[in-house]
C-alpha cells in the first residue's frame, strides 16, 4: 500500500466504483452552482441571456444537478461501505460499473437536451424525450426508466452482496430504504391532467424522498461512518439508527401534509400538516442532547479533521435549515402568505445544504483519505490545512448569506405581494420591484459567488490534500453485524 | 464486560418501534390518499369538471368558510364556443401538456408550487390586469403568442421568452388556466381582487 | 379551520417561531451539558432557555391564532420540548452503558 498518492490499490472493488460516483458528483456540484449563478444574475439583470438560456432552463439545471449530485454521492457512499459492511466482495461489480456509465451518459444526454432543445411542442413526445416540465422531476420519461433500471442494479448489488456476506442492522435498514426510494420514484412517472392529483403524487416523490428516505439513507451512511471514523460500537450505532428511523419516518411520512394545504386537497390536511410541522423540530432538538453527549464523551479526537468539520456543519445546517427555517413558515396560518415565495427558496437552500451537501462533502474527504493510503488528515496538515478551512468557511458563509438574503426577500414578498396586494400579477411585480427585494437579490448573487469560490477551493483541496503525507490515521475495525 | 442496556434502550426494542411507526404512518397515509384522491377527482366540489370553462368563474370571500373560494356564474363559453365535457377535457389536457412541455413551472408557480421568477398562475385567468372580461381572452392569446412584444413587465424588465407556442397551444393554455382557476385551493391566494370584482 | 395571521403580526410570528425552536435547542444543549458535567448551574440556564421557548410559543399562539384544536398542538409542543431532552438523555446513558463499561472511548 502506497501512501500520500492517489492509488486505486488502496481501495477495495466497491470503493473503486464509489470514487467514480464521487467524481461525477463533484462535477455536478459545480454545475449546480454555475447554473444557480446564471439564474441569480437574471434576477438582477433580466436581459442576461434572454431568449438564449432563459431562467427556466438555468433554474431547471440548477435544481436537477443538485438532486443528481446528491444521489451520486449517496450511491457512492453505499458502494464505499458495502464490502466492509458485508464482509465480502461486491457481487455484481461489472454490472455496477456498467450501470454507472449508463447513468452518467444518460445524465449527460439529458443535460445537453435541456440546454439545446430546452422545450418542445405540447404533446407526449416532449414529455418523453425533452423535458417533463414538473419541478425537480423534469427528466424526460425515457430517463425515468433509465434511473429506475440503474437503481434496480444498485439495489441488486446491495441486497445480493449482503446476502452473500452478512446482514447487519445497517444492511437491513439500507436495503429496505432503497426499495422505498425506487418505489417512490415510480409515483412521479405518469401523466395527469388533474393538476391537484398531479401535485399530490409529485409531492410523494419530492417530500418522501427528501424528508424521509434520503434522511434514512444518510442515517445509514452516518452510522457506518461513526463506527469507522470515531470507533463507536455497532450495537449502539444500530440502536440509534433505529431510533432515528422511528423519528424520521414517524414525523416525515405524515409531515407530507404541509404540502397539501393549497393544491386543492381537503382541508383536514391543515390539521395533519400543522400538527407534524409543529412537532417536527422536537426530534431535532432532542438530537442536540445526543450530539452534546457524544461530543462530551468522545472529545471528538480523530484523524480526519475536514470530514469531522463537515459533519459538524451538517449538524448545525440541518438543525437551522430544517428545524428553524422550516418551522418559521410552515404553519398554515402563516404559510397562506409564505407559500410559493422566496421563503421557500431560503429554506430550501439552507436545508438541502445542511442536510445533504455537507454529508457528501464529508464523505469525499473520507474517500480521499483512504485513496491516498489511509493517511493522517488530523492536526498538522501542510499549510495548517488552510485550503479545507478556507473552503469550509467560504461555502458556509456563502450559503448562509444566500439564505439570509432570500429570507429578507421572502419576508418582503409575502408582505407586499401576498398580504397587501393579494397576489395579483401587479402585486407580484410590486413585491419584486421593492428596494428590499432588489437589494436582497444583489446580495444573493454576491454570496452565490462566494459559495462558488469556496467550492473551487474545495475541489482544489480534495485533489491535493495529503499529497506526500506519510503519517497513517488510526483505524477502527468495525465489529461484524 | 458491562451490563446490557434495559429493554427500552435496547436495539431489538427500537427495531420494533421503527418498523411499527413506519408501517403505521404509511398505512395512515395510504388511507388518506384514497380519501383525498376521491375528494379531488375531476367533477367534484374541489376540482371542477373540465366543462366549467363554459361558465363564468369568480373568486370571492366566503364569510361562512372565512376564506376565499371560487364561485360560478352563468354561461360564459371560452372563445365563444360551448364545449362538451369530452371536448373540454381534450382542450384542457392539451393545455396542461403544453404547460409542462414549455417548462412554465421553472419560472412560474402553479397552485403555489414551482419557481419564483414570474407570477403565480393559480388564478391567472382572474387577474385584473387583463383589462376587462371582454378583452381578456384576446389579450391572453396575444401575450402567449408573442410574449416579448405584449409583455407587461411593470417596469421590472422581466419578460417571458419566446417559447414557440402555437395558436392551438395558446388556446389550450388559456383553457387550462381557466379550469385551474376554478379549483378550490382552501383560500390560497387570499385577498385576491379578481377582474370581475374590479368592475363591481 | 384556520384564522390567518394578520399582516402586522408577520414579524412576530417569524420571530416567535424561530425563538421557539432556538430556545428549545438551547434548553436541550445546556441540559445535556449540565448532566454531562454534573453542574447544577447550567441547569438553571437550561430551564431559562425553556422558559424563553415556552414564552415564545405562547406569543406565537396569539399571533398565529392557534385557537380551538390548535391549542392541543401547543400543549403537546410545550410538553414535548420539555420532556424530549430528558428522554433522549436517559436513552443515551442507557444505550451507551455497554460501551462505557467495556472499553474506553476510542481516540483516548
Amino acid at each position: 500500500m502506497r501512501t500520500g498518492i492517489i492509488d486505486g490499490a488502496n481501495l477495495n472493488g466497491g470503493q473503486q466504483l464509489a470514487v467514480k460516483y464521487f467524481s461525477v458528483a463533484l462535477v455536478l456540484f459545480l454545475v449546480q452552482m454555475l447554473f444557480g449563478l446564471l439564474a441569480a444574475i437574471q434576477f438582477v439583470r433580466p436581459d442576461f441571456l434572454y431568449n438564449v438560456l432563459d431562467f427556466n432552463v438555468n433554474r431547471m439545471v440548477h435544481i436537477d444537478a443538485m438532486v443528481v449530485w446528491m444521489l451520486y454521492g449517496f450511491v457512492g457512499a453505499v458502494y464505499w461501505l458495502l464490502e466492509e459492511e458485508s464482509g465480502t466482495r461486491v457481487v455484481g461489480l461489472a454490472v455496477g460499473n456498467l450501470a454507472f456509465w449508463v447513468l452518467t451518459v444518460a445524465v449527460a444526454i439529458v443535460v445537453v437536451v435541456y440546454l439545446w432543445v430546452q422545450t418542445g411542442p405540447g404533446n407526449d413526445l416532449t414529455r418523453w424525450f425533452v423535458n417533463e416540465g414538473r419541478e425537480y422531476l423534469e427528466a424526460p420519461r425515457w430517463a425515468d426508466f433509465g434511473i429506475v433500471a440503474v437503481l434496480g442494479v444498485f439495489f441488486y448489488n446491495v441486497a445480493a452482496t449482503f446476502s452473500r456476506g452478512r446482514w447487519s442492522g445497517i444492511a437491513g435498514v439500507l436495503t429496505l430504504d432503497l426499495v422505498a426510494l425506487a418505489g417512490l420514484y415510480c409515483a412521479g412517472m405518469f401523466y395527469l391532467t388533474n393538476i391537484t392529483a398531479d401535485q399530490y403524487w409529485w409531492w410523494w416523490v419530492i417530500h418522501l424522498w427528501v424528508e424521509a428516505t434520503w434522511e434514512v439513507l444518510v442515517g445509514c451512511i452516518m452510522a457506518w461512518g461513526l463506527m469507522h471514523v470515531l470507533g463507536v460500537r455497532r450495537r449502539i450505532v444500530e440502536t440509534w439508527l433505529y431510533i432515528e428511523v422511528a423519528l424520521m419516518f414517524g414525523s416525515g411520512i405524515l409531515g407530507l401534509g404541509h404540502h397539501y394545504f393549497w393544491i386543492g386537497t381537503p382541508d383536514y390536511w391543515f390539521s395533519i400538516g400543522g400538527f407534524f410541522s409543529a412537532l417536527e423540530p422536537i426530534p431535532l432538538v432532542a438530537m442536540v442532547v445526543h450530539s452534546v453527549y457524544d461530543a462530551g464523551v468522545r472529545k471528538l479526537r480523530n484523524g480526519n479533521h475536514p470530514a469531522l468539520a463537515w459533519i459538524i456543519a451538517h449538524t448545525f445546517g440541518n438543525f437551522l435549515g430544517a428545524g428553524v427555517w422550516g418551522f418559521m413558515h410552515t404553519l398554515p396560518q402563516i404559510n397562506l402568505y409564505t407559500h410559493g415565495t422566496q421563503w421557500t427558496a431560503s429554506h430550501g437552500h439552507l436545508a438541502f445544504f445542511g442536510a445533504y451537501a455537507t454529508i457528501n462533502i464529508a464523505f469525499f474527504y473520507i474517500a480521499m483519505q483512504t485513496w491516498r493510503g489511509n493517511i493522517w488528515l488530523g492536526s498538522g496538515l501542510a499549510g495548517e490545512g488552510w485550503k479545507w478551512k478556507g473552503a469550509l468557511a467560504l461555502i458556509n458563509l456563502g450559503v448562509i448569506g444566500m439564505t439570509v438574503a432570500l429570507l429578507i426577500a421572502g419576508y418582503e414578498q409575502s408582505f407586499i405581494e401576498r398580504a397587501m396586494e393579494g397576489s395579483t400579477w401587479r402585486g407580484y411585480f410590486a413585491g419584486q420591484m421593492h428596494p428590499w427585494f432588489q437589494q436582497a437579490m444583489a446580495w444573493r448573487l454576491v454570496f452565490g459567488v462566494v459559495t462558488l469560490a469556496g467550492a473551487l477551493l474545495l475541489v482544489w483541496d480534495l485533489l491535493t490534500i495529503g499529497v506526500g503525507e506519510t503519517r497513517r490515521a488510526p483505524q477502527f475495525a468495525a465489529e461484524a453485524g | 464486560m458491562g451490563t446490557s442496556p434495559p429493554v427500552w434502550a435496547s436495539e431489538s426494542f427500537w427495531k420494533k418501534v421503527a418498523i411499527w411507526v413506519t408501517a403505521g404512518s404509511f398505512v395512515i397515509l395510504v388511507i388518506l390518499t384514497f380519501d383525498t384522491l376521491s375528494k379531488t377527482a375531476v367533477g367534484g366540489s374541489r376540482v371542477q369538471s373540465y366543462s366549467v370553462i363554459n361558465r363564468s368563474i369568480d373568486y370571492r370571500f366566503d364569510y361562512i368558510l372565512n376564506r376565499y373560494r371560487p364561485v360560478f356564474g352563468g354561461d360564459e363559453p371560452l372563445f365563444g364556443r360551448s364545449l362538451s365535457e369530452d371536448e373540454a377535457a381534450a382542450l384542457v389536457t392539451q393545455g396542461k401538456k403544453t404547460v409542462q412541455a414549455k417548462n412554465c413551472m421553472n419560472c412560474h408557480t402553479l397552485l403555489g408550487n414551482g419557481a419564483y421568477y414570474a407570477p403565480d398562475l393559480t388564478k391567472a385567468w382572474l387577474d385584473p390586469d387583463w383589462g376587462s372580461v371582454e378583452e381578456r381572452e384576446a389579450r391572453m392569446l396575444a401575450f402567449l403568442l408573442d410574449p416579448e412584444k405584449n409583455a407587461v413587465t411593470f417596469s421590472s424588465g422581466r419578460k417571458m421568452p419566446r417559447l414557440g407556442i402555437t395558436d392551438a397551444e395558446a388556446h389550450a393554455i388559456v383553457a387550462f388556466l381557466k379550469w385551474m382557476s376554478a379549483i378550490d385551493t382552501n383560500g390560497f391566494p387570499t385577498n385576491f381582487k379578481t377582474i370581475g370584482h374590479q368592475e363591481d | 379551520m384556520i384564522e390567518p395571521v394578520a399582516p402586522e403580526d408577520f414579524q412576530r410570528v417569524f420571530a416567535t417561531a424561530a425563538a421557539t425552536v432556538l430556545g428549545g435547542a438551547g434548553y436541550a444543549g445546556l441540559f445535556a451539558w449540565a448532566r454531562l458535567k454534573n453542574r447544577r448551574l447550567w441547569l438553571v440556564g437550561a430551564y431559562m432557555c425553556y422558559a424563553a421557548s415556552a414564552a415564545a410559543m405562547l406569543l406565537l399562539t396569539r399571533a398565529a391564532h392557534l385557537n380551538g384544536a390548535w391549542q392541543g398542538v401547543v400543549v403537546l409542543m410545550l410538553v414535548g420540548y420539555l420532556l424530549a431532552p430528558h428522554g433522549i438523555w436517559h436513552l443515551c446513558v442507557a444505550s451507551h452503558r455497554l460501551e462505557r463499561n467495556s472499553r474506553a472511548p476510542p481516540g483516548d
